[in-house]
């Protein structure tokens, strides 16, 4: 799962950042209205985290722009105000989820995946293929009532899947969820962490679609 | 005139009512409320009142009129007089002018008419009406004088010579007032002048004088009379506009419109743009300050969500005394922050925020906010309904009771609203446990947020208790027929 932060104020960015990794989300981060714009219309991410405050461009005009070139990621708007017409107005503006400063991380990460489990069209908050089961809530994953361990790349690929289980992932959009921004992508890592995964998950199957992408099955093929 | 009663400020001055009246009765606009502790609206002093611009133009209007005609009464009394006076003296004239025409000799050197010359009014007994004729010893008399002798003291002749008649004092031989005049005939030869007096009596001046001054009176008093109503009229719709004005600022005081409109006589147009200036200053400093406050949260909340963030790692505060002190911090930031908001209330206009449309972006963010729920919010409203709030205001209030609905509800909220005489009640219900009634006087207990660690339980019904005190309303929880808590906030419209 791919965040993009946009945030102006550098120490809560960064503690933002750190946060969202350790919990295993794949980050970008805009430090103005423009930057954090030109982002959203540019890369594919999961949410938002917008703040309201920021330079260049307001984070409600930024909102707006989205929404108003039919973008419909999932936006958590991060604020000083906790007035509910500045709420309000930020749910006018399309936003999905509200969250005041000052924040805990625990309920930030909530929040996102919740957000974009949500956005998935899943209306509860465990999503089921086959063995496995995603908790949205926690953002663990079982197979078979057990824990299942993953590492952050690993997480990120099976959420994705997961979380499209009825459809084929197109690679490109898959790489683009998984890595950073900034991050160097050598074009096989991905099937590297494919076949770990393969081998974690069974009898749940990632299934490859030459050409195209990849799918997540419950069980084996008939 | 009637003194100045604190009735006569009551006055409505558009009543077309002079000031001796039936006794005003105190109109309260509509747009008041009774409860609300705000100054009233002066209303302009009634006509009378001593700084009444009405009355001083009212005032000035009737002495230039009361001087106009009485300058204009004695100016045509004294042309009135002059010309009954010329009337009588050539009446008397030509009676003088026929007698002399009328003197004969007679035999013997006496002095004879040649005819009667006691035609009407001169035959007249002792009425005034005389006339005489003397020469030397020889007097010859009109009958009306019965025998008596006419005296007359001839003033000095005038300028047009000797041979014509002269105005001349004197009574009558009974003592009456006499208008007198007398014509001096040269004798032919030598001898005594042939002195000719005729004479009319004062009544016959006095009495047409009389009758016309009563006409010109009159005639007088009617034209005054209807200057003055003319005036007053011209007074009350030169005044109008001011009027008008004072109902364009209590419509933008009751917050129906933002400016006073700029369709201004000449005289009135710039004191509106003043008006207009001040207001618009006054919406900007709120504004400012407003954003000066919304600045100052972000510049405090930002680091304060930094240090949360930061502190989230139990290394760096292992038993959560930090953490503590940082949600305490944030506490008294939020209180302080929404104390300078209202701070900036009770300005110079009060708004008028329509219900409908807050409402309905309310529901909208809790059908949201609370979309994992799935619950039911349910809105009826009266058409029209509005109140006497702040937008943001009016937001914050019902935000924090829908907020609590929505998070005790079991799956239905209702929002609903209903006149009632201290304003309008919105009532927010849900079909949650509900609060006991000690536990909902505690939830309303001012300073209570201050000691709460967990906001979000009842956190807000304390801010909107406060909130809704200040703009002279309330808040009242008791239980809902749909078994949760129904909290009734008051609202002044």
């Amino acid at each position: 799962m791919k965040i993009l932060l946009v945030e102006d104020d550098a120490p809560l960015a960064a503690e933002i950042a750190k946060a969202l990794r350790a919990e295993n989300f794949a980050l970008d981060h805009a430090v103005n209205g423009e930057d954090g714009q030109h982002l959203g219309e540019t890369e594919t991410y999961d949410a938002v985290v917008l703040d309201l405050g920021l330079p260049k461009r307001d984070g409600i005009a930024v909102l707006q722009a989205w929404r108003a070139e039919g973008r419909t990621v999932p936006v958590l708007i991060l604020t000083a105000r906790d007035g509910w017409s500045d709420k309000v107005a930020g749910f006018k503006a399309g936003a999905d989820d509200f969250l005041v400063k000052p924040f805990r991380v625990e309920e930030l990460v909530i929040r996102l995946r919740a957000l974009v489990r949500r956005a998935t069209a899943h209306g509860a908050n465990r999503v089921v293929c086959g063995p496995l089961t995603y908790d949205s809530g926690l953002g663990t994953f079982e197979r078979d009532g057990l824990p299942l361990k993953l590492t952050g790349l690993e997480w990120r690929v099976l959420s994705c899947l997961i979380l499209r289980k009825d459809g084929v992932v197109p690679r490109g959009q898959l790489i683009e969820r998984v890595y950073d921004g900034d991050a160097d992508v050598d074009s096989n890592s991905v099937e590297v962490i494919i076949t770990r995964l393969r081998r974690k998950i069974a009898p749940a199957r990632i299934e490859g679609v030459r050409g195209h992408g990849y799918r997540l099955m419950p069980g084996e093929a008939a | 005139m009637r003194a100045p009663s604190p009735e006569a400020h009551r006055e409505k001055p558009e009543r077309p009512a002079p000031p001796e009246h039936r006794p005003p009765q105190p109109v309260v606009p509509k747009t008041e409320t009774p409860k609300s502790d705000s100054p009233k609206p002066g209303r302009p002093p009634g006509p009378l009142h001593p700084g009444s611009l009405q009355r001083r133009l009212l005032a000035a209007a009737l002495v230039l009129i009361t001087a106009a005609l009485v300058v204009a009464g004695v100016a045509i009394g004294l042309v009135l007089h002059r010309f009954v006076r010329g009337q009588l003296d050539s009446r008397l004239d030509s009676q003088l002018v026929a007698l002399g025409a009328g003197l004969e000799r007679g035999p013997g050197g006496a002095l004879r008419l040649s005819r009667d010359f006691d035609g009407p009014p001169f035959d007249r007994d002792r009425a005034g009406w005389y006339w005489q004729v003397r020469r030397g010893g020889q007097v010859l008399r009109s009958g009306s004088l019965d025998g008596r002798d006419l005296a007359a003291q001839a003033s000095p002749e005038g300028p047009r010579g000797s041979d014509q008649p002269r105005p001349a004092d004197g009574t009558g031989p009974w003592g009456e007032s006499l208008i007198l005049r007398v014509l001096v005939l040269p004798a032919e030869g030598p001898g005594p002048p042939t002195v000719l007096v005729a004479s009319a009596p004062a009544a016959a001046l006095r009495g047409p004088l009389r009758e016309a001054g009563g006409a010109l009176a009159l005639i007088l008093g009617i034209l005054g009379v209807s200057l003055v109503a003319g005036t007053l009229a011209q007074v009350r719709l030169g005044l109008r506009p001011l009027e008008r004005l004072r109902r364009d600022l209590a419509a933008v005081r009751a917050g129906e419109r933002d400016r006073v409109p700029g369709k201004q006589p000449a005289e009135i147009r710039p004191l509106v743009e003043e008006v207009n200036a001040l207001l618009d200053q006054n919406a900007a400093n709120l504004e400012r300050a407003r954003t000066h406050v919304a600045n100052l949260a972000h510049g405090l909340k930002t680091p304060l969500a930094t240090l949360t963030l930061a502190l989230s790692d139990r290394t760096r505060d292992p038993d959560g005394v930090l953490a503590n002190l940082v949600a305490s911090m944030d506490r008294q930031v939020r209180h302080h922050l929404r104390r300078a908001r209202a701070g900036a209330l009770g300005g110079a206009t009060r708004t008028r925020t329509p219900l409908a449309e807050p409402v309905a972006d309310l529901r909208t963010t809790f059908a949201r906010l609370y979309s994992e729920k799935g619950l039911v919010l349910d809105v009826s409203l009266p058409a029209g309904a509005a109140v006497a709030c702040d937008g943001q205001d009016l937001d914050e209030m019902l935000g924090n009771l829908i907020d609590n609905a929505c998070q005790w509800c079991r799956g239905y909220v209702r929002i609903s609203a209903a006149a009632s005489e201290a304003g309008l009640v919105v009532a927010v219900e849900d079909d949650g446990p509900g609060l006991a009634p000690e536990a909902a006087a505690e939830a309303v207990r001012p300073g209570r947020r201050l000691d709460e660690t967990v906001p979000g339980n009842g956190f807000g019904l304390s801010i909107t208790q406060e909130l809704a005190e200040l703009y002279g309303g309330g808040l009242h929880l008791d239980r809902s027929g749909l078994g949760g808590l129904r909290a009734a906030l008051t609202l002044p419209v």
